[in-house]
């Protein structure tokens, strides 16, 4: 890998890191309804890198969030990492399959989706053993994903659109040179 | 980029993926309510057909209709008891409170069945005697 | 990774991924594992779902069918099917109810009742294989269990609490005699040999009815249920937690309170049947007077306070009760243990008399008065 990928990723974790720090800040009634803007980076990094960035740099987020939260390797860890790398290789997957099936608000929204199960699942299996409440939650959980995937996704294909002007800006910057 | 500009930038199968999920769910929050047992509900029939469903936590008096006359049923405390009731041997009025079970008027086909509350552990699941 | 022109032309492209072929020789990741990948979520998603729509419920439903209310109990995996079956077992007792209430004036004891002395009557097989049962339990209770009780109670009226002087007793109690109900398998008949005599099968027909709504469940599919008749209960397959049916007997000392339970069983694949001197009866002059009638006196047999019995049929546990409670403690407990039916006796003292089985499946729970 070269170096400039590292420092690529090393800037994506970053910024993944970052945006998850903020979104905690922000209140919220329920406690782990959350909007998922790391996801944003995660999506972004895929579409322009590939594969092993985006599961990289999903890795290091959650990894390093984990680690400062001080719940490294406690069931908040498993579900995130769960969820987190489910998702990133689900869209990965889709990508590779039909890249153009769906736009960014659609592997956004599959992102949300597998995020989602993965981590109904693992709860089932690891921490609630009574399927009634798992049943009972995933709907409203679903609800929720696909309007949050869809909220990332407008931001996620905003800011696909806007790297394209500054790449062409600062190539045209790079000609006139 | 305005919001209608986003849309266009949409396929079809993201459309389908994201109105699928939102049906989904919805349907599934509807169905919801359906699975779980009923929660302290007082059911009172009249001739094999529900006429009433209430809470138990409302205090309140209500009135069903039977065959013979009129059967005056009341909650209260978490509690039911017949006040009032046309038949001859008055027994439905005789078995007083009652928390769980049930109280039947059979001459005037009236049953009022008290529905588990799901804290409640029931120890038996029928009584004979 | 790509280099910095690939990435412009990926951001050029019209979506967002321009050459797939490209992408894929660049990509580090092996189809294999992606698919590997998928499999698993697959599976996970398969399988978290049908499990979630095979867990099988308890549903439960009542309907006033034989001038009590009856309570059925299914497991299975959805209402619709549960509301079926149960609607499908309604049904049958429904059927039972026409045929074998002797009140009603179409059904066919009383064209049996009304045909006494007469001639024979042409009946469906639930009313033959009824009365044969009844014969049997009859000849098994020397007697105390005789359907032909008919004239003897009718001079009894519980809700206005009228009890017969003994003349009228003795001019009905030679009326009573089960050996004078002649079946002919053959020909599906059944006759009454003299006038007067009546058929009230009041103490076998509710257990034959939850034996046959049983039936009628697993005809349905039904793999597990409970079949409650008032007291006459046939309990058949085990809970979705994996134990057997649960069942309460009631107090017979503190009758007033519905929920005062003095006993719990456990029913595997058994029905039970309780009889008391609480069910139907009237106080006047000290005395009860209540509906267990002993047919060689006419009055109520006064030995003891409640019998519950189980056995394999609903039919001879709702009929033995009745003949044990007339027969009394002693003689009762040696048809029971003859018969290897289980059973619990409580005299009139208040006394428990046990079979040597039941004893360690019974579980008293302390009364609370």
């Amino acid at each position: 890998m070269q170096q400039q990928d590292k420092y690529r990723i090393a800037l994506l974790s970053a910024f993944a890191l970052g945006l998850h720090g903020f979104e905690n800040l922000l209140p919220s009634p329920i406690p782990w309804l959350r909007l998922g803007l790391a996801n944003i980076v995660t999506l972004i990094t895929l579409l322009l890198y590939g594969m092993r960035p985006a599961v990289m740099v999903t890795l290091i987020r959650v990894m390093l969030a984990s680690l400062i939260a001080g719940s490294f390797l406690g069931p908040a860890f498993i579900l995130s990492l769960g969820g987190g790398i489910a998702s990133t290789l689900m869209m990965g997957f889709v990508l590779h399959i039909a890249p153009r099936l769906f736009s960014t608000m659609g592997l956004s929204i599959i992102g949300a989706l597998f995020h989602n199960l993965a981590q109904l699942f693992l709860a089932y299996f690891l921490f609630i053993q009574r399927i009634e409440a798992i049943l009972l939650i995933t709907p409203v959980i679903i609800l929720f994903g696909t309007l949050t995937g869809t909220v990332n996704g407008a931001v996620s294909a905003l800011l696909m659109k806007n790297l394209i002007k500054y790449d062409q800006k600062v190539q045209n910057v790079n000609e006139i040179k | 980029m305005s919001l209608r500009e986003l849309f266009h930038n949409t396929t079809l199968a993201d459309r389908i993926l994201f109105s699928l999920m939102i049906v989904l769910s919805l349907s599934g929050i509807a169905f919801i309510k359906d699975i779980f047992p009923d929660n302290s509900t007082v059911h009172i029939y009249v001739d094999g057909h529900p006429a009433y469903i209430l809470p138990l936590d409302k205090n309140r008096v209500v009135s069903v209709e039977g065959p013979q006359g009129k059967t005056v049923v009341e909650i209260k405390d978490h509690q039911v008891r017949v006040i009032e009731s046309p038949c001859n041997n008055k027994l439905c009025i005789q078995t007083g409170w009652v928390r769980s079970g049930a109280v039947v008027c059979l001459p005037n086909r009236v049953v009022v069945t008290l529905g588990n509350p799901a804290k409640h552990k029931k120890t038996v699941d029928a009584t004979t005697g | 990774m790509k280099s910095r022109q690939h990435v412009v032309d990926n951001l050029n492209s019209r979506q967002h991924i321009v050459d797939s072929k490209q992408v894929n020789t660049k990509r580090a990741v092996p189809a294999s594992y992606i698919q590997s990948t998928v499999y698993c979520l697959l599976l996970m998603l398969f399988t978290v779902f049908s499990c979630a729509s095979q867990k099988e419920r308890i549903f439960k439903k009542d309907k006033i069918l034989m001038d009590t209310l009856v309570t059925i109990t299914v497991v299975l995996g959805s209402k619709d099917t549960a509301e079926k079956a149960i609607d499908a077992a309604f049904s049958e007792i429904e059927y039972l109810e026409k045929l074998s209430n002797h009140y009603s004036p179409d059904s066919e004891i009383t064209l049996i009742n009304r045909n006494a002395g007469i001639s024979e009557v042409k009946v469906s097989h639930d009313i033959l294989k009824l009365l044969e049962k009844a014969l049997y339990v009859s000849e098994n209770t020397e007697g105390a269990f005789d359907v032909t009780i008919g004239p003897v109670i009718a001079l009894y009226d519980f809700h206005k609490k009228i009890r017969p002087d003994d003349g009228m007793i003795k001019k009905n109690l030679s009326l009573v005699n089960y050996r004078d109900i002649i079946i002919n398998r053959d020909r599906s008949t059944v006759l009454l040999k003299r006038k007067g005599m009546l058929i009230d099968l009041g103490g076998i027909a509710k257990g034959y009815a939850a034996d046959k709504a049983a039936e009628t469940l697993k005809k349905q599919g039904v793999r597990s249920g409970l079949v409650a008749v008032a007291g006459d209960i046939k309990a058949f397959g085990l809970k979705p937690d994996g134990k057997p049916w649960k069942i309460g007997i009631r107090n017979p000392e503190s009758r007033d309170k519905e929920d005062d339970i003095m006993a719990t069983i456990e029913l595997e694949d058994m029905a039970i049947s309780t009889s008391g001197d609480y069910e139907r009866f009237f106080l006047s002059g000290g005395k009860r007077y209540h509906h267990l009638l002993n047919p060689k006196t006419g009055l109520s047999a006064q030995e003891c306070r409640s019998v519950s019995i189980i056995t394999k049929e609903g039919a001879y546990t709702d009929a033995f009760a009745t003949g044990v409670f007339i027969l009394g403690p002693e003689q009762g407990l040696k048809v029971l243990e003859k018969l290897g039916f289980e059973g619990m006796i409580i005299d009139s003292h208040g006394k428990s008399h046990l079979t040597q089985g039941i004893r360690n499946k019974l579980e008293f729970k302390r009364t609370v008065s």
